[in-house]
């Protein structure tokens, strides 16, 4: 804008505090999370949850990794998220390949059979009579990776960034006898790096939270992922809680500190990598709102 | 038949590209839905789908004629109505709030912290919710002891959570709706800002003529797509967060949680079955409406 603004103004301190405000209340649970897990289980029974304890300890975190229930639940979700991720995208986007090419014929009856599934399912019961009774997924790690495989609004978002590559310089690749594998693997994706990097997010983000298959289909405890193991914590804590008196009785155990110890396990992994991947996020929600 | 298989044969690879994908879909979202049969079957494990017996309508009869269907209906649809009305309005207000932000130093860093809460599952959500509301520990009550107020018994007061549920869905997805519209302010022609000054606009103007109107086909989209999904519970949430406390089900007993429980708590099929067909029709035509209404205004973004 070509007028002159003053640099400092009533009206930037005003916006400031508001941004700010509102940024306290999305980041201060995450605070006290952290600072509950590292204080003393007195400190919290004698002042309730605080962002300043009166001491601090490590005993939850001492307690939650004393068993490999962690362990063995960081490699369930480790390796889900892993192999859910690369197959669903490479599924989503050897689909998304065939979806925008001009010359194949039946690529709107293929969107079509896609798009029906997102408007309309049979329901959650014949989806989970269907997915134990005859694909016998119960309890197995099949089972927490295939029936959210592919997230066909991915697909469409792959699908319209293939469509706008410039289409002369895949038909002259084919005109030099290049195949469609070729053409897919190097012409395709290296040119939709930033959509195929945004949907390998949208996917990893997808499972590493993912808790609703396991509550459907996992009964074995060696196949809980973390997030599973979290929520089975929190409802038998909850429990406890609506029980009063029984609490009393276990006060030697630091369960609340310990709950909150489990919250940063399960949420570490995905901090740590935040500041880097957050930008293709937006990248990737703003391609979505241009093109979608 | 004879052009089909020559255009089979002619794309042979780009149809074997796709047949892995197809095949997804076809297994985990066609084939369930012979399984719908079940509503309308007195099922057991035994007989499987088409050996159990018909009972008719029976199903739904149960469900309707109870008080359920209307309790749970109208907290799906209750729910779902705030978290659209008031999550846009905030998520607008943050958009031109952060536009309007002169450092992008700030601007940024702003973005990064309220988008932060999208990152987390619906679980660590629950927990914060407990952290917050627990009525031994919880920040709130501690807060209400500061003014010397007496503390809440939150866990089993029904009156507060929808309120609640709304606050944590702001919480958690202003962030990415702030992004989406910010998009949209940012590919506004800045012409149209330099003719505003020339006619001596200021920002409130400029806001009000300029930028709300610009963004009211984003809104309108985001909106109609949200009322499209109305009729499906925020399962994960609110699961996490009421879990199986009967005291708070009144006001946040929403279908889908209601179909868990008959199913996992219950081991009941067929009414549960009945249900959720009740549901997935209903949202299929809640879908159609929207999207006709989306063709009306804006035929480009109709979904089909």
């Amino acid at each position: 804008m070509s007028i002159r603004k003053p640099r400092y103004s009533i009206s930037q301190a005003i916006l400031h505090a508001v941004a700010i405000a509102f940024c306290a209340f999305t980041t201060i649970p995450f605070v006290l999370t952290i600072m509950v897990s590292i204080s003393g289980e007195s400190s919290v029974i004698k002042n309730g949850y605080s962002i300043f304890p009166e001491n601090f300890s490590l005993n939850a975190y001492r307690l939650i990794f004393s068993g490999d229930e962690i362990w063995k639940g960081y490699m369930v979700s480790i390796t889900v998220t892993a192999i859910g991720t690369g197959l669903g995208l490479l599924l989503s986007a050897m689909l998304a390949n065939t979806m925008a090419r001009q010359k194949v014929k039946y690529r709107n009856g293929i969107a079509l059979f896609i798009f029906i599934t997102m408007i309309f399912s049979a329901g959650l019961v014949p989806w989970y009579i269907f997915v134990t009774k005859y694909l016998h997924l119960k309890d197995t790690l099949a089972a927490l990776i295939l029936p959210m495989l592919i997230n066909p609004f991915h697909v469409f978002l792959i699908r319209n960034y293939f469509k706008s590559l410039p289409q002369a310089l895949i038909e002259s690749a084919e005109m030099e006898g290049a195949g469609p594998f070729y053409v897919f693997m190097k012409i395709m994706l290296p040119l939709s790096t930033p959509i195929i990097a945004t949907v390998a997010l949208f996917y990893s983000l997808a499972y590493w939270n993912d808790w609703g298959l396991a509550l459907w289909l996992i009964d074995n405890r060696e196949l809980y992922p973390l997030q599973f193991i979290l929520f089975k914590i929190q409802s038998m804590i909850n429990y406890m809680s609506t029980q009063g008196n029984l609490v009393s009785g276990n006060q030697a155990l630091p369960t609340e500190t310990a709950q909150m110890a489990m919250v940063l396990v399960t949420i570490g992994p995905i901090i740590l990598v935040y500041p880097f991947i957050q930008r293709y996020f937006v990248k990737g929600i703003m391609i979505g709102a241009v093109k979608g | 038949m004879k052009g089909m298989f020559n255009e089979l044969s002619r794309n042979k690879w780009y149809y074997l590209m796709a047949l892995p994908g197809l095949l997804y879909f076809l297994v985990f979202c066609y084939l369930p839905l012979p399984g719908i049969l079940i509503a309308f079957k007195d099922y057991n494990f035994k007989d499987g789908i088409f050996g159990s017996r018909w009972v008719g309508l029976q199903n739904f009869a149960f469900y309707f004629q109870g008080d359920y269907a209307w309790r749970t209906t109208f907290n799906t649809l209750f729910i779902n109505a705030n978290y659209i009305i008031f999550g846009t309005i905030i998520a607008v207000a943050f958009a031109i709030l952060l536009n309007e932000i002169r450092k992008s130093f700030f601007r940024r860093m702003y973005q990064s912290l309220m988008f932060l809460p999208y990152f987390f599952s619906a679980i660590v959500v629950g927990n914060f919710v407990y952290l917050m509301f627990s009525s031994k520990f919880g920040l709130f009550n501690q807060l209400r002891s500061l003014i010397d107020q007496a503390p809440i018994d939150w866990y089993s007061a029904p009156g507060y959570w929808v309120s609640i549920l709304v606050g944590v869905y702001i919480w958690k997805n202003t962030g990415y709706a702030v992004i989406l519209y910010l998009a949209t302010i940012i590919g506004i022609d800045n012409e149209l800002y330099e003719a505003a000054a020339l006619d001596g606009a200021n920002r409130w103007q400029n806001i009000r003529y300029i930028t709300l109107p610009l963004l009211v086909p984003t809104i309108t989209i985001v909106t109609l797509l949200a009322v499209g999904k109305i009729f499906y519970g925020d399962f994960q949430t609110i699961y996490s967060i009421v879990g199986d406390n009967g005291l708070l089900y009144e006001t946040t007993d929403v279908i889908d949680t209601y179909v868990f429980r008959a199913v996992k708590n219950v081991g009941d099929i067929s009414m549960p079955a009945a249900v959720g067909l009740y549901q997935s029709v209903c949202g299929f035509l809640f879908v159609l409406g929207c999207n006709w209404a989306v063709k009306k205004i804006n035929n480009d973004n109709a979904l089909f």
